[in-house]
This record gives structure tokens, sequence and C-alpha cells, in this order.
């Protein structure tokens, strides 16, 4: 029984994994035009063009030119063999081109998921303990007012304000440049560096958790044993942040796990605000020029990404509620 | 009571976050600082012999690929290597100029070029660079092309020989003569033999090795990542002396918040803000010549009344150039010569058939061209201004009976079906208007596929269906006609048919406004053939 439920589980997400890789050959081909043909550029930027032979020599060397099924399985069998292919434009191996830009996604990543999840839980249980009250009713509106804010126009705002009004801090990119900075002046001049997205992030996201928080909280201060853990006369710390906390935060994991995808696609969008050297503005640079290889690359890496954090939701959850296990 | 004594508690849990955030941005402050001083201990080990301050100019930067002639990307022109690579000759304000080439003579059929190379000039790591460089350079090119090279060069048989007669003395034999083969030739970058004779895979060669050139600058450092660079002056530069000591590329979000905030030394600003930096003497305003633009092409292949001249004519007649320059780019561009070359091209020619709007002219020629009652096209436009000056030309079209359908898709979709030919009337906005004239041939000569007997492909690189025998003599004569002046003259003359003819229109080309602060830096110039200051080499030299 335990075991069936496990293979069903894998196979489950075998299949979703499929699925992706499909998806990421097709989008960026169904993508007009082609890598080897610009006549325009961004921004009054120049670029030079290629000439007809130039872009066809450059069709056949990539094997552009051969019917997508060949191409289809020389990308899967490359991806097995753990190659993601070389980029077409910044002639490089996609592997190590991403490798270098991850860690910086990751870490804004994970910064705004711990503060909204930080913000979402205080906030939340305020709101919850003082429901209905004045208090509850404004942060309720805020939180909802943020929650709706896109990202990228939260973040151009506090960029507005904050760096470049306040000149609190910096206006763009993810370090101070030549500079020497070593130990804790580095740790430091990153974290500065990554405070403004991170916290655009996290304020965009905080809103979805601050509601569950307060609903859940709400529910759970309503149960039996919390009546009962009022009778035995516990003290209202001990009630609030031991056995109701516990219980409210259960449905909280689930939650973070599923907001990932959201949490990436706003990164990708936060990241292009800042100039900060992720995975989003990589996949932004690649979009333009038809970088398939690397568009792949950076979709196959965001899609394990939102993927694993589901699979951690579900093992945690295992481990979190006890209730879980006995059912398989 | 539950609520109040619960509120005083979060109450405490709320101070502690404003406390932690509060004490992040004191943290940040005193960051601020410790950039500054480190920063200017970092520029001490420069070479600071006078008590002078040293002069650090920081552009807007982004990855344009490693500063070699084989890693740079199509991005920036290869700029973040042209710091570094010296070449034969450089563009200032007018022309190629000698550089490393002090005198560069061209035999009188047109097909010997004899090139002195100047003497005195060092690598970066202090050998001499001498004529074996240049041939070397020119050999390993054609084996391993590098991103650019102009395509005379690298076509097979072009380069009959080349050598290097004396230390100081090259000689190149071509197998025919071809004017743009000067300037082509002339931009190539020189790399030092005794480094790249090893190098087999130049694209991969990333070594210390692959970033010494003789250029004015040396580079110290940049990330791919975060797309930084950062050039120190060459003391043993054998050319003029440079006036930045140090340039820096750094990545900006905003460029005018960067620039406000101090964070780069030069920013490009539209029209709209003017009035920020006008008549305050903190900030200087440059306008680059007017060298990318926007113009109209015909699909010949698709309708035949775009084959009457007649038509295209009218065509002309019924656009307001002035208006979409007011109402598109707010004055920030000129406006477009029927004769394809910009105004602000080297070789103008401002003596050409003149189409001042003028409807009811217009509507005359459509007559003679046979038009009864109205018109319907397709316009393919692509994303931003264009969808806009779609709109205008709509408008103003609809006063002679002409109905355009504005299609707007994005910059790769309008590329793609340009590209397949499938499009009646399209728009294109595009850089690089400075470049040779040779660009007339490219896109008007009707026989660019030998033996295909092919028609032009325009603008927009497929095939067109126009054919003009007189430009395409004019084309070729152009191009055999290795003498300046009488080769300019024949490019006069092409334009003038050309501003007959109406087979493209260009609407206007617009330049860029630039602002900077010229008591940290003034030295900003142009280059003939391309309107960005922080491309020009000889923007941080004394002139």
């Amino acid at each position: 029984m335990k075991n069936a439920g496990w293979t069903s589980r894998i196979m489950e997400y075998i299949l979703t994994f499929m699925v992706i890789i499909t998806l990421n050959f097709m989008l960026p081909r169904m993508m007009p035009g082609d890598p080897f043909l610009h006549l325009s550029a961004e921004g009054g930027e120049e670029v030079w063009a290629f000439t007809a032979e130039q872009r066809q020599y450059f069709l056949e060397y990539y094997g552009l030119d051969r019917p997508l099924p060949e191409q289809y399985v020389r990308y899967v069998t490359g991806l097995v063999q753990g190659d993601m292919g070389m980029s077409y434009y910044y002639k490089e191996d996609v592997s190590s081109i991403i490798m270098r830009r991850l860690p910086w996604t990751l870490m804004i990543v994970s910064g705004a998921t711990f503060l909204s999840l930080f913000l979402g839980i205080v906030l939340g249980s305020f709101s919850a303990f003082n429901r209905e009250s004045w208090k509850d009713k404004s942060l309720y509106l805020t939180m909802i007012v943020f929650s709706e804010i896109p990202a990228f126009l939260l973040g151009i705002v506090l960029l507005i304000i904050f760096a470049a009004g306040m000149g609190l801090f910096p206006l763009a990119g993810a370090m101070s440049h030549f500079a020497n900075y070593t130990g804790w002046e580095q740790i430091k001049d990153v974290l500065h560096h990554a405070a403004l997205p991170i916290v655009t992030l996290a304020m965009a996201r905080a809103g979805g958790i601050y509601l569950l928080v307060r609903n859940t909280f709400t529910t759970v201060m309503g149960k039996d044993y919390i009546r009962t853990a009022r009778a035995k006369g516990l003290s209202k710390g001990r009630i609030r942040y031991y056995h109701a906390l516990r219980n409210a935060l259960l449905p909280l994991v689930t939650r973070i796990a599923l907001q990932m995808g959201a949490m990436v696609g706003g990164a990708v969008l936060v990241e292009n605000v800042f100039a900060y050297p992720g995975l989003g503005r990589l996949m932004r640079e690649a979009v333009f020029v038809r970088d398939y290889p690397l568009l792949q690359g950076i979709f196959l890496v965001l899609a394990f990404g939102v993927l694993g954090a589901n699979l951690l939701a579900d093992l945690l959850y295992k481990v979190l509620d006890p209730r879980t296990r006995g059912q398989e | 009571m539950f609520l109040k004594s619960s509120f005083s508690c979060k109450a405490a849990v709320l101070l502690m976050v404003i406390f932690l955030i509060l004490s992040l941005l004191v943290g940040c402050n005193g960051d601020t600082e410790g950039d500054a001083t480190s920063n200017e201990a970092a520029l001490e080990n420069g070479e600071v012999e006078t008590p002078k301050e040293p002069v650090i100019v920081i552009l807007e930067g982004g990855d344009a690929g490693f500063p070699s002639p084989f890693g740079h990307l199509p991005r920036m022109r290869g700029t973040v290597m042209k710091y570094v690579f010296d070449s034969l000759l450089e563009p200032d304000e007018d022309q190629c100029i000698p550089w490393l080439a002090e005198k560069w003579e061209i035999s009188e059929d047109g097909k010997t070029h004899d090139i002195t190379i100047r003497e005195g000039v060092k690598w970066h790591d202090g050998e001499k660079m001498t004529a074996n460089d240049v041939v070397f350079s020119f050999q390993y090119y054609l084996e391993h092309p590098p991103v650019f090279i102009g395509e005379v060069i690298t076509q097979s048989g072009y380069i009959q020989e080349i050598e290097a007669v004396n230390d100081y003395q090259v000689k190149i034999v071509t197998s025919e003569p071809n004017s743009t083969f000067y300037c082509e030739a002339g931009m190539l970058r020189i790399i030092p033999e005794h480094i790249w004779k090893d190098v087999d895979d130049p694209y991969g060669f990333t070594d210390e090795g692959s970033v010494i050139g003789c250029g004015p600058f040396i580079l110290t450092d940049y990330s791919k990542e975060h797309g930084t660079y950062r050039y120190e002056a060459f003391e043993d530069y054998w050319g003029p002396k440079q006036r930045v000591d140090v340039i820096e590329m750094v990545p900006v979000s905003d460029e005018i918040l960067a620039f406000e905030g101090g964070d780069i030394s030069i920013a490009r600003i539209t029209t709209d803000l003017l009035g920020r930096f006008e008549n305050n003497e903190e900030f200087f305003i440059l306008e680059s010549p007017a060298l990318a633009g926007t113009m109209i092409s015909f699909n010949m292949n698709k309708n035949d009344l775009f084959k009457k001249k007649e038509f295209r004519q009218a065509f002309t007649y019924s656009i307001d150039k002035e208006d979409i320059i007011q109402k598109i780019q707010r004055g920030a561009a000129k406006p477009g010569s029927p004769g394809i070359l910009p105004i602000d091209h080297q070789w103008y020619n401002s003596n050409l058939q003149k189409y001042d709007y003028n409807p009811e002219k217009a509507l005359e020629l459509l007559k003679e061209a046979g038009v009864e009652g109205s018109l319907s096209f397709e316009l393919l436009v692509s994303e931003g201004a264009e969808v806009r000056v779609g709109e205008l030309l709509k408008e103003q079209l609809a006063k002679v009976n002409i109905d355009l359908t504005v299609v707007a898709v994005d910059n790769q979709s309008r590329d793609a079906r340009a590209n397949e030919g499938n499009y009646e009337i399209a728009i294109l906005s595009m850089g690089a208007w400075g470049l040779d004239a040779d660009y007339l041939r490219t896109r008007y000569y009707s026989e660019l596929e030998e033996g295909a007997g092919g028609s032009a492909t325009g603008i927009l690189g497929s095939d067109q269906g126009y054919v003009n025998p007189e430009v395409d003599r004019l084309c070729e004569d152009q191009l055999k006609e290795t003498d300046r002046e009488k080769r300019k003259q024949i490019i006069y003359n092409l334009q003038e048919v050309l501003a007959e003819d109406c087979p493209e229109i260009p609407l206007y080309n617009n330049y860029y406004i630039y602002v900077f602060r010229p008591d940290e830096y003034d030295g900003w110039t142009f280059m003939f053939d391309h309107a960005v200051m922080t491309h020009a080499k000889l923007s941080f030299l004394e002139k």
C-alpha cells in the first residue's frame, strides 16, 4: 500500500518532467524568428545583420535546418548525458552560463521566501488575534493592496524612493564593482545590493501568506483543543505559539511550495528592474536573441526548482502532519 | 483584555522588525562610505605620479562578451575590445584616419596597397609591434574569422598576396579594385603574433594573453555575469595621450537615475527630459549626428503597383515627415532624405528632388499611375514607436484615399516575415545609417546573386523586386572607384537616381541627446559613421 502510493507519486513526477522537457523544447521554437535573423535591435543599439549565406551556415552548423523530431531526439539525448548544449549567442556551455547566474537568483528567491514568511506569519497572526478590530481591517486592506501590485512596479517605486531619492541603496547590480572587499565587508555589500530586490519580491508575495495565516489561525483558535488548553489554564503565549501556531502553519508548507512558481516568475521581473545578474535577466537576453539552448536550459532549471520545492513540500508535510503518514 | 495585551505583545514584535530594518539601513550607510575609501585606495595603485586626481569615466555596462576580437558579442560593436586593440585606421569625426598605419598608398589600378606601419608601437606586454604582426593578423583572421570582418576581405581569392616587405612595410595585392577594402581592412584589430601563433581555438582562448593588444587601454577586470569591465590607461601607448586614466563599465537599471546619482558619467536622454538639464552649468548637452532611422519599404513582388515610380512618388508626397518627427520623436530627428543616405551621412547629397508634403500632387501622380478610386494595403510594423508611426501614416495616407491596415508584431516576427517576403509595406527602424555608402549597393543592386538575375534586397534583406539598370551601373562604378573624390561623385549621382525613384522612403533619422558633467570629463566625440560617443576611442584620447 505504502509502496504503491510512492510509485504513483514518482510516476507523476516523471510524467510532469517529460511534459516540461517537451514544452521547453517546443516553446522557444514556436516563437517567431530565429537566432540568426536580426534586422532590428533593442533600445537604439546597433547590431550587425547576418547575410543570407552566414545565416544558412549557422542554421546548418547548429542543426536547426533538420526536422524538429530529429532536433528533439538530439536535445533529449544530450540532456540524458547531462549536456544542455551550447549557447548560440554567448558561444559557451549553457550549464556554465547558468551556474554563474543561478546563485544570485537562489539568493533573492530564498531571501524573499523567508522574509515573506516572516512578515506573513507575524502580521497574519496579529490580524487573527485582533480579528474585526480596526487594526485587523486596516492591515488587511494594506496587505491586499500590496499583494495586487505587480512585483516589477513595486520594484520601480522602491528603486525611485529608496535608491534614487534617498540614496540608501544602490541603483543596480549585485555588488560593488572593482572594490576589493573580503569577508564580512563583502557579505554586507552583497546584502546591501540584494536588499531592495528581496524586499520587493517579499512584499509582493507576503499578502498570500498573510491571508492564509490569518484564516487558519482564526479557524484553529476556535478548535476544541484550544478551548481545552485554555481551560487547563495555560498561558496565552503557550496556547498561541505552541498549540495554535504549530497547527496553523501546516497549510503554509504547501502554500510555499505552490507559491514557488509565482516567486520565480516575480524574480524574473524584479531582476530586470534592478539589473540583477540572475537567471531572470539572463532569460530576457536569451529571449531577445532567440538563444534556444540557453532558453531551454533556463526553463529547465527553473522548472526543476519549482518541482523540487513541491516534492520537498510533499515530504515535509508527511513529517509535520502525522495524520498523512497513516493514510498511505 | 485579551485584545489589549495581545496588541502590546505584537507591538513589541513589530517594533523589533522596524528596529531590524533600521539597523540594516544604518549598516548600509556606513557601507557606502567604505565603498568610497576603498575605491580611492584601489586607484592609488595606478600610475599617479603627479598629485592630480585620476580621471575616471564610468559607462553603462552589461555583458558585451569577452573583450578579444573573437570573444565579444554583437552588442556595442565590439567596443569592449576596441579600447584594448588598435587597428590600422581609426574613425574620427570625418573619415578613417591613419592610426597604426602611418601611410597607405593604393596603386593606379587599385589592386596594390603599400602600407607603412608606425614605428615604436608596443604591445601591452612590452614587445615591439611590427609589420609581421599585421601580416599575421590578416592571415589568422582568414583562417579563423573574428566576430566581424568585412565581407570583401573574406571573399575567396580576394587577397592574393600579403607580405611584410620589411619591419614596417606591408604589401597587399588584391584580385580587383574595391573601394570598401581600405576602411574594412583598416578596421581589423591587429593581434600580437608572439601570443596568437600557438592558439588553435581563438574562440575559447581567454588567458591573460588574449587581451594583450597595443591599444590605449589595458583590461584590468571583466565579469561576465555582472557585465562589468575596467580598463586602465596603457603608459607606453604610442599614440595621443589618454585623457582618461580609468574606464569602468557597470550595470545600470535606469540610465537617468544612474546619471543623476553619479553612478555613470554620461547618459542618453529624451527630449522630454531636456528641461531637467538645460540652463544648468553643471551639465552639458550634446546632440549626436542623426544616424539611426526609420523607413518604409515596399515589397514589389506582392503588388505590381509598387513597381510604378509614380505610385512610390505619390506615397512619398502623401507623408508629412515633420508631423511624424514632432509627434513620435518629439523633435529629436531630421527628415529622411529621398536619396536614402541621411542628412548627417558624410556623403549626403543635399541637392535632390524635394518631396514636401503635398496630397494634391500625390493624387495627380496616383492618377498617372492608373489608380482609380481607393486603395488598401497592409502595413507591417514592429513594437514601440513604429506602431505610432504606422497609425500616423494611416491618418496621412487616408487623405489620398489609401487605406492602411496597421499590423503590429514583435521585432522578431517582423524580421521573420520580412525575411520571407511575407508583407506588402513595412516599416523598419534600425541603426548604422552612417556606414560606408556601399550599403546602397547591398540594398538596391539587382544582381547581387550571381547568375540569378535577381532583384534588389532592400533594407529588409529579402528579394523586394526592385530593378533599375542605372542604379546597378552606379553601384558597380562606385565599388571599383578607389579615388575618394571620384567615388563621392558617383555616390552623389546614385542618390539623385534613388531620390527620383523612391524604392524605399526614409521617414526620419533620429539623433541621440547626451548629457554629461563637463567638470568631470568633457572629451566626448563622435565617429563619422557611428553616433554613440562612448564607442569612440577618440573620446578618451587627447585631440
